[in-house]
């Protein structure tokens, strides 16, 4: 049964991740293959706080989030001054950056060698071990955001996001401010993936950079393209979709060294058949 | 007493071509002002300095006495000024009604922070807004459209829509650029139809218009535009009838 809460678990922070991927490069059009270092800073600064400092569980992961917040912020912000294919590349250089980062701090982040050790949230005097007992947190996480995303994108807040991905300068035109909009999706994004580091950390008790680099922001994005853009119900089931996929090769009696280079594989091929055949996503609309 | 609008001396420079030379003119309240003048006589560049999106190189633009000289576009707006688009820039994937609804100013949840911790706020806010915004879709004749996709309206819908997402706005003058090109027949009269009713309703109009029996049935006063200067004003009959600026305007020896 760990298996399978396993696969729960890491599903449902996959999806607040997919909130953060689809907010951005879906819902607003500010194409980032960066989120991931996002994450990867959330994952690090909560396994800091409680490793190093013994702040409560929650109380890292809100501080990873506000922390995230701000970096999220600062890391989209040139999107305002560089448009479409120009913040691909200046994300991707951030992604670079971001992952030499956690490469290399060895004294931060432990390096290629990874961070082990981060210990199970405490809540209240509970101790959130095993798999099906962190489920109830990963829920609950999950669901807190799913519930943010669904009411934004409902109030006008949504719908101001979905105008300025069609065009900023009639938003503007209609005494919008642009700059405002960006930086509140920003700072959404970056909040859902803070969030979500912090989970990963504490779940896993062990994190590497390998979690955190440019496969895993493109992870992000094959999540949002095989989900469905600008949905809610794509957020939630492209993480399930392709984390499933793992779990099912492991089935298969194949050697795990084929199974790892089959799922990459896999994942290629499936962006590029859903770009082509089904750009809209299973649950979602056109990116 | 000064004039509703007034713009003053602009002068703008892209790199060597001079746009706007020395223009300045007037535009009096709850009239039709028809701007007109060949195809790069700076109209559409007008537009931009007024509204913001440009900052002229020299001059001044004030509207009810306030000068409006480094105002954001959005400032502009909360003025009471607000245009449309040559090439509409409507929000295709959108309805008629959030095209209209995204004009609405003082929208409560247009920022995270409300539409998440205040959802039953935000939630009767916007139905009282949906309201408003099917009241300014019926005004242009838009109400049957109001749920279809932007994408899937005429062109001539699409034209009203633009007029209909600008009143929304609440603004005052209305600056629109070329809002009967492309039309004609049926889709042409409701447009001039529409931009009468706006004037009787006490709107003020700034209109960029190629077709001059369009001008001379809507307007009250023409400026005519050329080179990125004034070089006349007046009644439309009277600059219809001048020769000289018929020569400039349908091109010939200059």
């Amino acid at each position: 049964m760990d298996f399978f809460y396993t696969y729960i678990v890491l599903a449902e922070i996959y999806v607040l991740l997919g909130l953060s991927t689809n907010l951005l490069v879906g819902i607003v059009g500010i194409f980032s293959v960066s989120q991931a270092a996002v994450f990867g800073v959330g994952a690090y600064l909560t396994a800091f706080l409680v490793m190093q400092t013994s702040t409560p569980f929650l109380v890292a992961v809100l501080l990873s989030s506000i922390l995230c917040i701000g970096l999220n912020i600062l890391v989209t912000l040139p999107s305002l001054r560089v448009s479409g294919d120009y913040f691909v590349v200046t994300s991707f250089g951030i992604q670079l950056l971001a992952t030499a980062v956690f490469t290399n701090w060895t004294g931060g982040t432990g390096g290629a060698n990874g961070l082990p050790g981060v210990p199970a949230p405490w809540i209240a005097g509970h101790e959130f071990v095993e798999p099906s007992e962190f489920a109830v947190l990963a829920t609950g996480g999950m669901a807190l955001g799913c519930i943010a995303f669904w009411l934004i994108m409902r109030a006008p807040f949504g719908a101001l996001l979905r105008a300025i991905r069609e065009d900023e300068l009639a938003v503007a035109a209609l005494g919008k401010s642009v700059l405002r909009a960006k930086v509140s999706a920003a700072a959404l994004a970056g909040a859902f993936a803070g969030s979500a580091g912090g989970l990963y950390a504490s779940f896993l008790s062990f994190i590497d950079p390998s979690s955190f680099d440019l496969d895993a922001s493109i992870f992000l994005l094959t999540m949002v393209v095989v989900g469905g853009a600008r949905t809610l119900a794509g957020s939630v089931i492209g993480p399930f979709v392709l984390l499933a996929l793992p779990q099912i090769l492991a089935l298969i009696d194949i050697p795990s060294s084929v199974a790892a280079a089959a799922r990459q594989l896999i994942y290629g091929l499936l962006l590029i058949a859903f770009m082509l055949f089904r750009p809209q996503g299973l649950l979602g609309e056109k990116l | 007493m000064s004039a509703y609008l007034q713009v003053e001396g602009l002068n703008k420079s892209f790199g060597g071509l001079q746009a706007l030379r020395d223009c300045s003119f007037t535009v009096a309240q709850g009239r039709i002002t028809c701007l007109v003048g060949p195809n790069g006589a700076g109209k559409t560049t007008i537009f931009n300095a007024i509204t913001g999106f440009l900052v002229p190189d020299t001059g001044h633009v004030t509207f009810q006495g306030i000068s409006l000289d480094g105002r954001t576009s959005q400032q502009i707006v909360r003025h009471g000024i607000a245009r449309t688009f040559q090439n509409l820039r409507l929000f295709v994937d959108l309805t008629a009604r959030a095209n209209v609804l995204a004009g609405m100013q003082d929208h409560v949840g247009e920022e995270p922070f409300t539409a998440i911790f205040r959802p039953f706020h935000t939630a009767r806010a916007l139905a009282a807004k949906q309201d408003a915004a099917m009241a300014v879709l019926a005004h242009v004749g838009l109400a049957a459209q109001a749920d279809m996709l932007v994408r899937n309206l005429s062109y001539g819908e699409q034209k009203l829509l633009c007029i209909a997402r600008i009143l929304a706005t609440g603004a005052e003058l209305l600056l629109l650029d070329e809002p009967t090109s492309g039309l004609s027949g049926a889709a042409l009269s409701d447009v001039m139809a529409l931009l009468r009713r706006l004037q009787a309703e006490g709107k003020t109009l700034l209109v960029v218009e190629h077709n001059t029996r369009v001008v001379q049935q809507i307007a009250d006063d023409v400026l005519f535009l050329h080179q990125g200067h004034l070089i006349a004003q007046g009644a439309p009959a009277d600059i219809i009838a001048d020769p000289k600026l018929a020569e400039i305007y349908f091109g010939g020896a200059i």
